[in-house]
């Protein structure tokens, strides 16, 4: 569905593109969100705002607002969908799913629906390597990408009962991972079960979270953090010091 | 965010952190203005003008001896001479320690938006029209990169090595003035004690490669990095290693660029350039040298770098030679070339870098791309005096090619 390359911009030189003067290296980075029928109600909508507020700090950000693009892939509502900005892409539109931080709007999402998170990391891989294709096109420099896995279920089928199919790329993302294509996040909220946390930490073995209620504010902040961390180039114990921060939970001076 | 009373030291009650700043205790706001993975900044609850650095882990014991002995320095002292220049370095006021006296970092002032900006903030069309509404074109951009040579070269002198040095942490204000904000990074020797204190951060895409691989901060590691930002400000936010090698399959990044000495300023034949790249030819010839030093032979050989004093003696010479265009308001550009490259540019079909976008378009078919945040007024149909006046920048845009390709020839 995604297999050529979407064209991000306007295909010949003109004024009112406005990413034509920006050469910053890119940083891609993928929230991977659960929206099936468990976040119904508040957890939903602790997530929509914080997306809003995330949103607004992204665009103040003078360093990350033109080097980092967000893409959004849901998974929820019997299917996958990747969103360019607040606007659902259809399967076959052959559009890029990603947008500069500054012009990003975040989409306004609702919960139903079972829980395809294997098809959501799959497609989530897919873009990452679609968009840095595309960027070495352009010769554009970029960022090890960052992908967030953010649900509180386990893995479903289409008809919403428990599947194996996640083991499927177990050994994929290890690899990725070693190879540094992306960083992983995996993030388990609400009432996350222990066996649902088994799955995201088979996923992402260094970052991976099992949080009380739904802390989504923090958890977008955490991602910015280690984006501007990405950008200073830092090693990744710095990662991992961003990362353990979140995950207790706590003020930075605690910790 | 207001003030609120004392409730201890308890934090967990969305309270801010309690501390001493030289024994005066002060609340800190509950949330940090900016955290990384070493330590977070944080406003000072009823003192707007100051904030507090934290370091993440306890620092140790040669960290409080650095700022302890940083308190009782006062680099570029005499300076600044003007009382609307911010000062050049965002030096450590007091140290900051728990009610129990442990050492957690430090006060310095507050270099906050929208007063100071980072570099990177006029690196891209839109900020700068949103962050220095009036005062950004290519003269303001000359003019903060003397700011910076000066800066740079000042301190070199006084024996202290800026280290990690980027667009993030330096600020620039209004008038051009730069700040340097991360001075507890800066590698000095302790004059009495004979204790070096050295630089242990770096940003990778101003890190020359001896950097990269471990080395210690030196004057030419800042002469490195100073020349990539010197060489960003003219060439309007172009990083030098910008661009991927041909042919590469792998990941690409301005460090591997730096690391292999790939900078297209020197060998444009060896990467893929970004569509809309600005022709290194807008620097004025003697500061295009000083970059295809740095850049060539400099890459790899500290000593072959262009020293801060060098950049600011070149870019000294320009600075009164800058031209303006009069056809577009902020235009401006060396004196080394005939016609405006800026209005070249925008005529070519590129972009006017220094003036917003005229009005779009009808939307195409299909979802368009996210419109700018501020949305032009409605298209005015071309009248015949702009299309003489497209002739005329046509004109000039063909009087710049030819000039470019001689200065070109004579560059080779």
């Amino acid at each position: 569905m995604m297999n050529e390359p979407p064209p991000t911009a306007v295909p010949q030189y003109a004024d009112f593109d406005f990413e034509l003067d920006n050469n910053a290296q890119r940083l891609p980075l993928v929230l991977c969100l659960d929206n099936s029928r468990s976040m119904e109600g508040r957890p939903v909508q602790a997530l929509n705002e914080a997306l809003r507020e995330w949103t607004r700090e992204l665009h103040d950000d003078v360093s990350l607002s033109y080097s980092v693009e967000v893409a959004v892939i849901t998974f929820g509502d019997q299917s996958v969908t990747a969103y360019r900005g607040a606007e659902p892409l259809h399967p076959g539109m052959n559009l890029s799913p990603f947008v500069p931080a500054h012009a990003f709007t975040p989409p306004t999402l609702a919960a139903n629906g079972v829980t395809l998170m294997t098809e959501a990391v799959e497609l989530a891989m897919h873009i990452v390597a679609a968009r840095k294709t595309e960027l070495r096109k352009l010769g554009l420099q970029y960022y090890r990408p960052q992908i967030c896995l953010v649900t509180d279920g386990l893995p479903t089928d289409g008809t919403g009962h428990y599947t194996t199919t996640w083991q499927r790329i177990v050994p994929v993302l290890a690899e990725e991972q070693r190879a540094r294509r992306f960083r992983l996040y995996a993030i388990g909220v609400g009432g996350i079960t222990d066996r649902g946390q088994a799955v995201l930490r088979a996923f992402a073995p260094t970052y991976n979270a099992q949080l009380q209620g739904f802390p989504f504010r923090e958890l977008l902040q955490m991602m910015s953090a280690s984006a501007a961390a990405e950008q200073k180039g830092e090693g990744e114990e710095a990662f991992e010091k961003i990362f353990h921060q979140f995950r207790t939970q706590r003020p930075a001076w605690e910790a | 965010m207001s003030a609120r009373g004392s409730t201890g030291t308890s934090a967990r009650a969305g309270t801010g952190r309690r501390v001493l700043l030289d024994g005066r205790p002060v609340t800190l706001a509950e949330r940090p203005l900016k955290g990384g993975g070493e330590a977070s900044v944080y406003p000072v609850e009823g003192e707007p003008g100051i904030v507090v650095k934290l370091y993440r882990e306890r620092p140790g014991p040669e960290q409080e001896r650095r700022l302890t002995r940083m308190l009782a320095m006062s680099p570029l002292g005499d300076r600044p001479v003007d009382s609307n220049q911010a000062p050049e370095l965002a030096w450590p006021t007091a140290l900051a320690r728990s009610p129990e006296g442990v050492f957690l970092g430090y006060a310095m002032r507050r270099f906050g938006e929208p007063q100071h900006v980072q570099l990177v903030g006029l690196f891209t069309r839109s900020q700068r029209l949103r962050l220095f509404p009036e005062r950004a074109d290519w003269r303001f951009l000359l003019g903060v990169a003397w700011n910076l040579a000066f800066m740079t070269a000042r301190m070199h002198h006084e024996g202290l090595v800026v280290g990690d040095f980027s667009s993030s942490n330096v600020v620039v204000d209004r008038n051009g003035f730069v700040t340097f904000l991360d001075c507890d990074s800066i590698a000095f020797t302790d004059r009495e004690t004979r204790e070096s204190f050295p630089c242990l951060m770096h940003t990778t895409d101003y890190s020359a490669p001896e950097r990269q691989a471990g080395g210690p901060a030196s004057t030419e590691s800042d002469d490195f990095a100073l020349s990539v930002l010197v060489y960003q400000l003219l060439a309007v936010g172009n990083h030098p290693f910008g661009g991927v090698p041909h042919d590469s399959q792998e990941d690409s990044t301005v460090k591997d660029n730096i690391a292999a000495s790939i900078s297209y300023v020197v060998r444009p034949e060896k990467v893929v350039v970004p569509r809309g790249i600005i022709d290194p030819t807008v620097l004025p010839p003697g500061l295009l040298t000083l970059a295809r030093r740095a850049f060539g032979p400099g890459v790899l050989d500290p000593k072959a770098r262009p020293s801060a004093q060098d950049w600011l003696r070149a870019l000294d010479e320009e600075r009164g030679r800058v031209r303006g265009c009069g056809a577009r308001p902020r235009h401006s550009y060396g004196s080394h070339l005939t016609g405006c490259p800026w209005c070249a540019r925008a005529a070519a079909g590129g972009q006017d870098l220094f003036n917003p976008p005229p009005p779009r378009p009808p939307a195409p078919s299909a979802p368009a791309p996210p419109p700018p945040r501020q949305a032009p007024a409605a298209a005015p149909a071309p009248s015949g005096s702009d299309s003489r006046k497209l002739l005329l920048v046509l004109a000039v845009v063909i009087a710049v090619i030819l000039l470019v390709t001689v200065v070109a020839a004579m560059e080779g």
